[in-house]
């Protein structure tokens, strides 16, 4: 196995790494798709991202085939159809590699080196090597053909939006990087920049950052704030409210839909506004709430980033990788017999409204774990701007997908590796709180506070609000969404 | 009083027929009936006065104290006193009956009569002879006449026509304190004419009754106020902003132009050799049950369809597949369908949703220039929708999406204007208005239509080509 690439740096290259991330202007793109026009694009693998970046690089005027490893073509698998019945060329690594100008690595980051290392002797000289994470890269330190370009495009949302999003006329944010030990032509840069607006994703926004800081930062936001948190925290919810004699269909339904609907209001004006959507005495409540969340779990964030700078998390995951996911697919068998998991939604209407009044807490554990994420990053060294889009940004997006079918969707709709740091996270977390939990009850979850009188102490509330709305989250993230609403009515 | 009309058919001269009436009058209700042109709408009205021949269907509590003001009424007594000057056979020049004479005559009440002069300022008239007068002159007698029969029920076939201000502001008010007393129809073609009193409306449509709609049902009341507008009134489809995609076009081509296609999804065959050759300036309607390729026709003229890529297309000049982007393609296209509807859930205003049309997007994405939104307003206008700007999308109500999803779709005078079942969910009061909508872009030739449905019968005036496809899936082997 090779080396931790960011291991072998020296500190200040490493600091210099992680520090990279700048947000890219819309005039910086006016070259639109000109660098990779008339150039042969070969996709390997057409799973969530290979096909949908793939439909939008072809809608945008580009020339896309798919290579599948050959077992897939010959059984005819779904990534085949997918490739095949939208009118994809697709071919063996043998037929389609040696003909590509660019190559889109698309295939789960565990088959990365066996990929890379199989087609890498097939690829044309000078020719490109893009990922969409850069794993393979920063954590196996793999080694690239010094003559190859590479790149990395990586858009920060599931595949299933890149496309949605693309339709209609719009893309995701997306983050884009040239590593510079293989530029030897220096056209790293504008081929990344062609690749970025073939997906749309220049219209919602560009960091122009490095392979190290996306790496880092991408791990540590999925694994704590974004699904790790969302998964502990819905089976925390759950078990309380049922604990308290609350309807197990209203509780399920609370806590399935619960996620989405207070996290939508952080896409419009972040965690201050999703506080303030609480009236101001459970506010209040919530921020305390917040506060000792953030207390308790503090260490725990700084362990996962600590784990994931110095190569303890990916070493422990390729060891997993090396006994055929046994502890992957142990996690992943017990979170589809979790009681939340197993108990459906009830029939009952929520109203929006609803959702915050019964659901003080939830607001409150995203509150901590949006905040604590991103301090975590930018204490580590970890620019503002990707922080806020690994945390604050992904968490609707991720909170969508426990809104279709729960732990299940959200677990089957990102990638493995954020799979696995989500159930790391979940099991060192779901024991640190609970002794919290105990004095948990069913007015900040569940049935909300029964106050007539909604008085509150003045001065306690402006504390509140000024802490809430000069987070440096809440700084970074009102100055981003600008950029984005500047382009975006809608959000 | 109760009125009570049941599926009545009337006969009228020239072989105009009401048909299939079911109206209910009761105490306390004032209605306008309305329609557009040859709906029948005074006809109905005429009706409760005796006109017009029932030959089926029952009718209760008629009134006998009726009294209906109209063109048809004026004009008969206009003919019944020149009648009578041409039989007067004496040798000196005939006066005709004076205004006064015409105004005592039958059961009307004296001081109603006096009082009505006054107000209607008549009084320097009453010794003429009342065929001198003037059109608006025998429209006021005719008024005072009515008012002064004192009726139960009384009839107004468009009562405010030709009134100078004054005289119309003075019979409004008039009309609002009767309103307290008897019950009063009115024919009115104008929705901003509408009295407050009024409490029911009804619409007229191919000689029947199609709809009734209480005031008090905001929803159904607004629907039907828009609908006269847009059917009554005369309306130009705005300009669009700079130049139309239409000058990009070689005008020898055609636009679309559809070679062998075959799509397949598994194992499924959709279609099979389907061509198609569509020409600027043929408006077509395509048909075909459910299932038998329509939307996926569609989609790869849109290039929305993956397989457009792999078949033969020309679209706008374009050979599909040689480094196009679909946004090129877009750019000549307008599209409405069901799901694009469903796709379009967003909160922004009807203003930017007509605006998204200029950029092919779902949403709006960039700035609107002034010139943009100017235009997005005169669309909002065009709709009946002036003054709601503002309002959110996801708020308005079914139709009115459809609406404003027509009007984002014309907004670029796209060369090809799609509209992919546009009246699918639609009520029928909605799909009136759609349709009417419809029928204005094609009278105004700006777009090439093509028109989709799965049921033939709701054709459009303008679109004089079909193309007919059968439901043809099949296995391959
Ligand atoms: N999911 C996200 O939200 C997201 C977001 C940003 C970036 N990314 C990155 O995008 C990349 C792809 O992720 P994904 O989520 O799209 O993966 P995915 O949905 O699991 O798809 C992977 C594709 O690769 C093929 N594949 C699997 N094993 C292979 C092997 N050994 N050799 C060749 N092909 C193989 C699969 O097809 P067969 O098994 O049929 O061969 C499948 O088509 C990853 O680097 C990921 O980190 C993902």
């Amino acid at each position: 196995m090779s080396n931790n690439y960011f291991n072998t740096l020296a500190l200040r290259d490493q600091l210099e790494q992680l520090g990279k991330c700048r947000f890219m202007h819309l005039n910086e793109f006016t070259e639109g798709v000109d660098a990779l026009k008339g150039k042969k694009i070969v996709v390997i693998g057409c799973g969530a991202q290979g096909l949908n970046q793939g439909l939008n690089l072809r809608d945008s005027g580009l020339d896309v085939s798919y290579t599948l490893r050959q077992a897939a073509i010959d059984e005819k698998r779904q990534s085949w159809k997918n490739a095949s019945e939208n009118g994809f060329t697709v071919g063996t690594y043998q037929e389609l590699i040696p003909t590509a100008d660019v190559v889109l690595n698309l295939t789960p980051d565990k088959q990365h080196t066996a990929v890379v290392t199989e087609i890498m002797p097939m690829m044309k000289k000078d020719a490109c090597l893009s990922y969409s994470h850069g794993f393979n890269v920063v954590e196996e330190g793999m080694q690239i053909r010094q003559d190859l370009t590479v790149i990395m495009v990586a858009p920060k949302c599931p595949g299933s939006e890149v496309r949605a999003e693309y339709v209609r006329g719009f893309g995701v944010p997306t983050l884009i990087a040239v590593h510079e030990d293989n530029d030897p032509q220096g056209q790293g840069l504008a081929l990344a920049k062609a690749y970025a607006v073939g997906t749309g994703g220049h219209k919602a926004g560009v960091l122009m950052s490095s392979f190290i800081a996306e790496v880092k930062s991408d791990l540590m936001g999925e694994q704590t704030i974004l699904c790790g948190m969302l998964q502990t925290g819905s089976i925390l919810c759950f078990d309380k409210m049922v604990e308290k004699g609350i309807d197990v269909g209203y509780a399920s339904k609370l806590v399935q839909y619960g996620w989405e609907v207070v996290t939508e209001a952080l896409k419009y004006g972040g965690v201050t506004n999703m506080l303030d959507r609480l009236s101001n005495p459970d506010k209040i409540k919530a921020f305390d709430l917040a506060e000792e969340l953030k207390d308790i779990m503090r260490p725990l964030y700084n362990k996962h980033q600590d784990d994931i700078m110095d190569g303890t998390f990916s070493s422990g995951m390729m060891a997993d990788w090396a006994e055929d996911d046994v502890k992957l697919l142990g996690w992943r068998a017990e979170t589809a017999e979790t009681a939340f998991e197993r108990t459906p939604a009830g029939e009952m209407e929520i109203s929006e409204q609803e959702f915050f009044d019964h659901g003080i807490l939830m607001v409150a554990m995203v509150k901590a774990g949006v905040e604590l994420a991103f301090e975590t990053m930018t204490a580590a060294g970890i620019i503002a701007d990707s922080a806020y889009y690994e945390s604050l940004h992904e968490t609707p997006l991720i909170a969508n997908t426990i809104a279709r079918k729960k732990l299940y969707e959200m677990n089957a709709t990102i990638s493995d590796t954020a799979e696995y740091g989500c159930y790391l996270y979940n099991h060192a977390c779901l024991p640190l709180l609970q002794d919290f939990m105990k004095n948990i009850d069913t007015d900040v979850i569940g049935k909300g506070t029964v106050n007539d009188d909604n008085g509150v102490d003045n001065a306690r509330l402006i504390e509140v609000n000024t802490a809430l709305r000069t987070h440096p989250v809440e700084r970074i993230g009102g100055i981003l969404r600008g950029h984005m609403s500047d382009m975006k009515a809608i959000i | 009083m109760k009125i009570q009309l049941q599926q009545c058919y009337f006969d009228f001269e020239q072989g105009f027929q009401l048909q299939d009436i079911n109206w209910q009058i009761e105490t306390g209700q004032h209605w306008v009936i309305t329609g557009a042109n040859g709906s029948g709408k005074s006809a109905l009205v005429a009706t409760l006065a005796g006109f017009g021949e029932k030959i089926a269907g029952s009718s209760e509590g008629i009134v006998e104290a009726v009294a209906l003001v109209s063109f048809e009424a004026q004009a008969a007594l206009i003919e019944r006193e020149r009648k009578k000057d041409d039989a007067d056979i004496l040798d000196v020049i005939a006066v005709g009956t004076t205004v006064h004479q015409i105004l005592a005559e039958g059961d009307v009440n004296a001081s109603v009569v006096k009082d009505l002069v006054e107000k209607f300022a008549l009084n320097y008239l009453l010794d003429r002879p009342f065929r001198a007068l003037s059109t608006g002159e025998t429209r006021k007698v005719l008024l005072i006449k009515a008012l002064a029969s004192e009726p139960q029920l009384l009839l107004l076939d468009e009562p405010f026509d030709g009134l100078d201000a004054d005289t119309l502001t003075m019979l409004q008010q008039y009309l609002v304190k009767l309103s307290h007393k008897i019950s009063i129809v009115m024919v009115l073609n104008r929705c901003d004419e509408i009295p407050d009193f009024v409490t029911h409306l009804g619409y007229m449509r191919e000689a029947t009754l199609a709809h009734c709609v209480a005031r008090s049902d905001e929803i159904a009341y607004r629907e039907l106020q828009q609908l006269l507008h847009l059917k009554t009134s005369d309306l130009q489809i705005p300009p669009t902003a700079d130049s139309s995609a239409k000058s990009l076009l070689d005008p020898d081509q055609p636009l679309v132009l559809l070679s062998d296609i075959c799509v397949k999804y598994d194992q499924l065959k959709v279609l099979q050799d389907f061509n198609w050759r569509i020409d600027a300036g043929q408006h077509w309607q395509l048909c075909g049950p459910n299932g038998s390729g329509k939307t996926a026709i569609l989609s790869l003229i849109t290039g929305d369809h993956p397989q457009c890529y792999s078949n033969d297309i020309f679209v706008f000049g374009f050979n599909r597949g040689n480094g196009e982007s679909i946004w090129q393609i877009k750019q000549f296209i307008g599209y409405v369908s069901t799901a694009l509807q469903w796709e379009y859930r967003v909160g922004t205003s009807l203003r930017n949703v007509i605006v998204s049309g200029f950029y092919d997007s779902i949403g709006l994405y960039s700035k609107a220039t002034d010139k943009q939104r100017n235009i997005a307003d005169q669309w909002l206008a065009l709709l009946g929708m002036q003054g709601r700007a503002d309002q959110s999308f996801n708020k308005l109500s079914f139709g009115d999406q459809r609406l404003l999803l027509i009007a984002r779709a014309m907004v670029k005078h796209p060369p090809l204007l799609i509209l992919d079942e546009p009246c699918l969910g639609l009520d029928d009061i909605n799909r009136q208005l759609v349709l009417a909508l419809i029928e204005k872009i094609c009278a105004a030739g700006l777009s090439t239509v093509l028109y989709v449905n799965h049921h033939s019968e709701d054709t459009i005036a303008g679109i004089e080509n079909y193309k007919n496809i059968q439901k043809h899936s099949s296995n391959v082997d």
